[in-house]
């Protein structure tokens, strides 16, 4: 009996000392909290190309060109310049005098086994931008020799894209692949690796070696959090136990705004949402089904209703923000009776559309209203919810009719973004659609190798129209990435290519 | 002696089916773990590269015999996407959980003796009714919507308590997990509270009662000696059935409060289909709820001798 009232007493201790607890200042500490619901799974640039990872590798590893934050033009990274052959098949690229994060020297070696990995490797996540490339040498310790199968258009775009980001090879030469990237890499960007806990939280240090001297601005640290909830990291931001909350839900947005301290920002994106479509059965291996379900969603309304309009209507099933972009082109404009009529001339009114909806409010939201507009012109709409593997499981192979989503291109080039959403002979099934246009699929290959960019972009607003009209995927919303800032941060924003502008980050107290 | 070995072996048997029914399941969900690690873009070709790393490209009998043989050296394996060992994963995440456990005791315990005594003492009574009610209130609301409200109120808007993580030192994390031990044991307390109740209530009109009484013990000392260790027997055991539970199920709490414990490293890994992270938990859930059973019975074996192991 003893032994419960002692334990009845240290129980009641803890509580009244827990209560006691509330209001400690906070420790004043140089570091910049964001959060993001994407998770970091590894720190090798070849090896992922989830939102989660792409943000980081940005920070811990220069490319050879990079994007300048202000103008968002293509300007010397880690190649100080470089020439191009007449015929554009090859490149050489001069680099300049910079070191890894162990202060080690970053040479044309580094850069050359840096870009075979991705080429090459069996595992790399992302090998098609350098899929047109025959050979990639050390010229010498500053030269970087890159040949072209055949001319691309993209190619300086494609150096900079977040995979291509150059590591030590010495290093993986020394700990191996899974060694070099387990938990503190020898990185070329503005920031290196402090402490990874996997799950929580990734913690970023300023790198002294960086090129770019002066940069990051602040001495701070960074830690990437993962949250999982978006209520807890408003919650959190409010709180000021972070600084930046990505991935703001619509419904999160006017409370935000109005709050003190924090600066509620729709930074432009080149990500695109959209209904994808399963071209390979019935109904919608029908064109005119198609064209129906494509009429009877008017996402002027849709945009309106989902994302309260901070989002615009979407013309095409491509990103907006891509050169070329035709906005003036109309799309499909919607019409119900258009719909009811196309729909009973495709012959498959009636019929099942079974359609997979991922995790998230904005899906569970599109679905619905799908399901409504799609029963109202004589389908029968099922709404069946998975988490994102078994998403992805059910639309690689094909079991299912459509599913609302989205998707980003790394570049405002269009040419990775024909390859990934619309070709039929590259290797996504044009994002698992199976959408499969000779035509396409040709001016795909001919719009990459195009280098007058007057006949780049007929080429491509031609791709636009022939699959707006036959109804790829039907076009939803440009949305911007909604994020929330502390206003004690000055000049970060995230780029249209989901990059932070950490560097030039500084902070006031 | 006799009670360990048996225990023991009845771990042996509840692992086994435990490894069986778990590996099972998780290989058959839809979804590729591989497609996870390599994103959204990646191409087939990739993927297959993957899957053939980890040896998910070979028959499913074989993979388990990789896994039991793995096991029975004492590996539960690496986690896929982290590729780091599952041990060290489960070492990362754990603390928090044992820690927001044992707030929570700390928080639940004394005042749910303490209202279930009140509440006993007069059965139906206002005090009783009172209780009674506000219990059922506490069990009705969902810890969710609970949790969130909570650190809307005293973390944002009043600034008492931080609204997510674990902090650094002992203070730090009596701070920090405070509104979510908090929320948890809102919902518990009532449970305990009513069990306890009602076997106060059933003893207090025992025969051993009445028969102390007439040896000329006074009330104070019966309900201390007689009615108390008696009616505690049963909550104990559901104590012990809430214990395993928080420390495998406080999944919703820790994932309000950004809390990075044990269920936050569970519901990350099945959405990954991060394999050997999901039976590596398992397992210890499973080992963990068998423990915590046991020294529950030993327990009440000390604390009536009547109950045999």
């Amino acid at each position: 009996m003893r032994q419960i009232k002692s334990f009845a007493l240290a129980a009641f201790t803890a509580f009244s000392l827990s209560s006691a607890l509330v209001a400690l200042p906070a420790a004043a500490e140089s570091v910049i909290r964001i959060a993001s619901v994407y998770p970091a799974t590894t720190l090798d640039p070849s090896r992922s190309g989830a939102a989660g990872n792409i943000e980081p590798f940005g920070q811990l590893y220069s490319r050879l060109l990079r994007r300048s934050f202000e103008t968002g033009e293509l300007e010397g990274g880690l190649a100080e310049k470089w020439d191009v052959s007449a015929d554009g098949l090859v490149y050489t690229l001069h680099l300049r005098d910079a070191q890894f994060s162990d202060g080690s020297p970053i040479t044309a070696a580094d850069a050359a086994f840096s870009l075979e990995r991705v080429r090459s490797d069996k595992e790399s996540a992302l090998p098609s931008p350098l899929s047109a490339v025959e050979s990639i040498t050390a010229a010498d310790p500053k030269t970087v020799v890159i040949k072209l199968k055949h001319a691309l258009a993209p190619m300086l775009a494609n150096l900079e894209l977040w995979n291509v980001g150059i590591v030590s090879k010495a290093d993986v030469d020394k700990r191996g692949v899974d060694g070099a990237f387990a938990t503190d890499p020898v990185t070329s960007g503005p920031y290196m690796v402090k402490e990874w806990r996997p799950g929580e939280k990734l913690v970023l240090a300023p790198n002294p070696h960086y090129w770019r001297k002066g940069y990051p601005k602040s001495d701070a640290t960074v830690e990437l959090l993962e949250v999982a909830e978006p209520e807890t990291a408003a919650a959190m931001l409010k709180a000021g136990e972070i600084d930046v909350m990505r991935g703001v839900n619509w419904a999160q947005v006017e409370d935000l705004k109005s709050t003190d301290g924090i600066d509620m920002r729709m930074e432009p994106s080149n990500v695109v949402f959209i209904v994808l479509l399963n071209h390979s059965r019935e109904p919608f291996s029908n064109l005119k089904a198609r064209q129906a379900a494509a009429y009877a969603l008017d996402n002027k309304v849709l945009t309106q209703a989902i994302t309260n309009g901070y989002a615009k209507p979407a013309n095409t099933p491509l990103p907006g923000s891509l050169d070329f972009h035709d906005d003036a082109y109309p799309g499909l404009v919607a019409d119900m009776d258009k719909a009811k009529k196309l729909l009973e001339e495709s012959g498959m009114a009636g019929k099942e559309v079974k359609i997979i909806l991922g995790a998230g409010s904005t899906n569970q939201q599109t679905g619905l209203l799908m399901q409504a507009q799609w029963q109202a012109i004589g389908l029968k709409p099922v709404l069946v919810n998975v988490d994102t593997p078994a998403w992805w499981e059910s639309t690689g192979k094909g079991e299912y009719d459509a599913t609302p989503t989205w998707w980003m291109n790394e570049l405002t080039d269009p040419d990775l973004a024909v390859r990934w959403a619309l070709c039929g002979s590259c290797d996504s099934h044009a994002f698992n659609t199976f959408y499969d246009n000779k035509k396409v699929n040709e001016l795909t290959e001919q719009g990459s190798r195009e280098q007058d960019p007057k006949k780049r972009a007929e080429i491509y607003q031609e791709i636009s129209r022939i699959a707006t009209e036959e109804v790829s995927q039907i076009p939803l919303y440009y949305s911007p990435f909604p994020i929330a800032y502390s206003k004690r941060l000055k000049d970060l924003k995230m780029t249209p290519a989901m990059q932070w502008t950490l560097e030039e980050t500084t902070v006031t107290e | 002696m006799q009670i360990v070995l048996k225990r023991i072996l009845q771990l042996v048997f509840v692992l086994l089916g435990i490894c069986v029914v778990t590996f099972l399941l998780v290989h058959m969900v839809p979804g590729d773990p591989a497609r996870v690690i390599a994103g959204d873009r990646a191409n087939p070709e990739t993927i297959e590269a993957i899957r053939k790393s980890f040896g998910l490209d070979q028959p499913l009998w074989q993979q388990f015999v990789t896994y039991a043989g793995n096991l029975l050296s004492g590996d539960i394996g690496q986690s896929m996407r982290y590729k780091r060992p599952v041990t060290a994963l489960i070492g990362q995440f754990i603390w928090p959980t044992l820690f927001l456990t044992g707030y929570v005791i700390c928080l639940a315990v004394p005042p749910a003796l303490a209202l279930a005594i009140a509440s006993a003492r007069k059965p139906g009574g206002l005090a009783d009714q009172i209780i009674r009610i506000v219990g059922i209130a506490g069990m009705a609301i969902p810890v969710f919507w609970l949790g969130i409200m909570m650190s809307r109120f005293f973390g944002v808007a009043l600034g008492w308590f931080p609204v997510s993580g674990y902090g650094k030192t002992f203070v730090d994390h009596l701070h920090h997990l405070f509104l979510p031990a908090l929320s948890t044991a809102i919902w518990m307390v009532p449970v305990l509270i009513q069990s306890l109740r009602a076997a106060l209530i059933e003893k207090a009109g025992a025969d051993f009662v009445t028969a102390a009484r007439a040896q000329g013990a006074g009330e104070r000392e019966i309900f201390w000696r007689t009615i108390l260790p008696n009616a505690v027997l049963p909550t104990l055991n559901l104590f012990g059935v809430i214990i395993a539970f928080l420390i495998g199920g406080t999944i919703i709490v820790e994932t309000v409060y950004a809390v990075p414990g044990l269920g936050s490293l569970m519901i990350n890994a099945l959405l990954a289909r991060d394999y050997h992270v999901v039976q590596g938990l398992t397992l210890m859930f499973a080992v963990t709820t068998v423990g915590v059973t046991f020294v529950v019975d030993l327990l009440s074996a000390l604390i009536d001798p009547r109950a045999r192991l």
